[in-house]
């Protein structure tokens, strides 16, 4: 007769990390809570076909060795475990970005030619009456940029089941109730993550008065955000001068349906049931300028004029479902 | 990216403290303090100072960034020693001097005038008995750490000829100091006896000072406790006529073996964070998902299954403290329920 596994409870040391160190000697130092993360797991190794069985299909997952505790700002958590308690889900939303063309003249796109991995935010401070970076950026394939102003264009993001359009399930109104809403999947607001040393303040749909489905005749679009301050926010996403701000957002009503005209492929980034839709926008902080040569690059050409350029990431992620989407900025000015 | 899902601990179930007492051996060779790194008496690793009021001893070439200090060694008497104000004296007043300083710090004053106390070969500090000229060892609190453990110290002296100094030996232990009894305690800590074989006091150990106070009764009997081109000297003769310096080097010829257990006293906060069955399931880590499906998972009814390889402990305000990972990923799925014990020392 074997011996019972009695390992029982696991004990683990924990590291201060820097503000756990500081919180220490300001004599304020209170833990109250705890969250789980998996940052070095690759789900991807999980092998449903392993020929051994069940018992290897996580074989090369539990032998994935594990980093040491790191002390610093960011030492902590990336993707964090989540608390759905429902254990029949099979699918789990991801943020999009839309980018789609003939949908609404205010959304941002990528630039088409240069830097066509960049979203362009626009800085005017060196702007004159015959020269200013919006013109340069659009003659020059950078296309749909920001402006930072509450009328200027936006990033769409949108929520959901990406599961492939004309797979299931369909991105129907009634999969949208029984696989998200039914499962507390969907997200009441975005929180945006941003560089603050660059970006002065984030503007996001105001939730009031915005619509975004194509429920209109003949299942065409209806999409209207109005732009607002985001209000910041307490939470940390651990990266030193990140500072956040939280989005409202509203249901994304692009839906499948099944006549010949369904048109949630034309307008809606998510190929499945959707979530939520939210815009956000940046502003360039004021005063940025030695910020160019510190941290981007001045003088550089840019088709017939030259120009000074910061590339900072934006950081969005789902305030109930965790999904996350990382926006790539450049913040250009005429040099 | 930023945690928003967290578990709340009930500060009243789910924290305790715990108090530990950690002990290292310290074995502190002789040949360490007197002649392995060079010719005694000008070893590397022995360092004097120009105010000549104490030695200092490492374990390593002293000018090396390696060599980690072990101890000091002084010498001094009391001012009504019969050895003050003796003919041909050297040093008088630095040797008062150290006798004051490590008695008014270790003992304190005494009486409507506030004399210092002496140092007595016994635990009723009475004024009898007092040990008027002495040998002191102050260790290292890299070595002592928070304290030495009482009924641990053995200090073996060489009582032999100066050219054999180990040919008779004499072991000093404070074999009646415990955690519960055979000490005093002074403004210094608690302090007890250190024994010869013989059961006479040789000396006294301040278990948190980490220092020894030894009697010169261990060396009273020989004639030559140096000998130098001039010619021998009593243990008497040296504290007379003798640098404190020339002092310590004698005693260190004659020291054959220190040891002692230091004490670490560790606090540690214990967290239950107690993660249930029906939570945590899921992961929002980009690869748990292909195409928006969970790549655990064949069908919906399928167990969902997580893997945890990191704890963080947060504040109220979502700051996060204290991190503390896995040594391998911990397979979570709604079959079973974890508590992790974190521990924080301090």
């Amino acid at each position: 007769m074997a011996f019972l596994d009695n390992s029982g409870d696991i004990i683990l040391d924990a590291v201060l990390t820097e503000t756990g160190r500081r919180r220490m000697a300001q004599g304020d130092f209170r833990i109250t809570k705890f969250a789980l993360g998996d940052d070095e797991i690759d789900y991807s190794l999980y092998d449903k076909t392993h020929p051994s069985g069940s018992a290897y299909y996580d074989l090369t997952i539990l032998q994935t060795p594990i980093f040491e505790a790191f002390t610093q700002v960011n030492a902590g958590i990336n993707y964090g475990l989540l608390p759905n308690t429902a254990t029949d889900l099979l699918y789990l939303p991801t943020m999009k970005i839309n980018e789609l063309t003939g949908i609404d003249t205010n959304i941002a796109r990528k630039g088409s030619s240069t830097a066509s991995s960049l979203f362009y935010l626009t800085d005017t401070s060196k702007d004159t009456t015959s020269l200013n970076i919006g013109s340069v950026l659009a003659a020059s394939g950078s296309r749909d940029h920001l402006n930072g102003t509450s009328t200027g264009r936006y990033v769409l993001l949108e929520t959901g089941l990406d599961t492939g359009f004309g797979n299931v399930p369909a991105g129907s109104s009634t999969n949208r109730t029984s696989y998200l809403i039914n499962n507390n999947l969907i997200d009441r607001f975005f929180y945006v993550f941003y560089d603050s040393r660059f970006i002065g303040s984030v503007l996001g749909s105001s939730g009031v008065d915005n619509v975004f489905n194509n429920t209109a005749d003949n299942n065409g679009l209806n999409i209207s955000f109005t732009l607002d301050s985001a209000p910041a926010t307490s939470i940390s996403i651990g990266l030193e001068n990140y500072a956040a701000a939280r989005v409202n957002v509203i249901p994304n009503g692009v839906v499948y349906t099944s006549d010949s005209n369904n048109t949630e492929e034309t307008y809606s980034a998510i190929a499945g049931p959707r979530g939520v839709a939210g815009a956000v926008a940046f502003t360039v902080k004021a005063g940025l300028d030695p910020e160019y040569t510190l941290y981007g690059s001045v003088n550089q050409s840019f088709g017939s004029n030259t120009i000074d350029y910061i590339d900072t990431t934006v950081y969005v992620q789902g305030g109930t479902t965790g999904t996350q989407i990382q926006i790539p900025v450049r913040i250009a000015r005429i040099s | 990216m930023a945690v928003t899902n967290y578990e709340i601990l009930d500060l009243t179930q789910d924290v305790t403290t715990t108090r530990t007492l950690l002990h290292e051996s310290i074995p502190l060779t002789g040949t360490i303090i007197s002649g392995t790194y060079g010719t005694f008496p000008s070893e590397d690793n022995i360092k004097n100072y120009t105010h000549g009021q104490f030695q200092s001893v490492y374990d390593y070439p002293y000018l090396s960034s390696s060599a980690n200090h072990i101890f000091d060694i002084s010498i001094g008497y009391d001012e009504a020693s019969p050895l003050s104000g003796s003919p041909g004296v050297t040093l008088e007043a630095k040797k008062i001097n150290m006798y004051n300083q490590f008695s008014q710090v270790l003992l304190g004053y005494t009486g409507s005038t506030n004399t210092v106390r002496k140092f007595e070969l016994d635990l009723t500090l009475d004024e009898v008995g007092a040990m008027q000229e002495s040998f002191f060892l102050n260790f290292s609190r890299l070595i002592t750490k928070d304290q030495i453990k009482k009924g641990s110290v053995s200090i073996t002296l060489g009582t032999g000829s100066w050219a054999t100094p180990f040919a008779g030996t004499k072991v000093l232990t404070d074999v009646s100091a415990s955690d519960t009894g055979g000490t005093t305690n002074t403004f210094g800590g608690d302090y007890g006896l250190l024994y010869s074989s013989d059961n006479v006091v040789r000396g006294l150990v301040f278990y948190q000072a980490g220092i020894a106070v030894l009697s010169t009764s261990s060396f009273d009997v020989m004639t030559d406790f140096l000998s130098e081109s001039a010619g021998t000297k009593s243990v008497a003769q040296v504290f007379v006529s003798s640098s404190i310096t020339g002092a310590c080097d004698a005693l260190r010829h004659r020291v054959q073996n220190i040891s002692f257990n230091n004490t670490t006293e560790i606090n540690s906060t214990i967290y239950f964070c107690r993660v249930p069955h029906n939570k945590y399931n899921h992961s929002s880590n980009p690869t748990y998902l292909s195409a928006s499906t969970i790549r655990v998972k064949n069908v919906a009814t399928d167990t969902p299954v997580a893997y945890i390889t990191t704890i963080g402990l947060y504040s109220s305000q979502n700051e996060l403290l204290a991190v503390a990972k896995l040594s391998e990923p911990l397979r979570k799925d709604p079959t079973n329920e974890i508590t992790l014990r974190v521990r924080l020392d301090y």
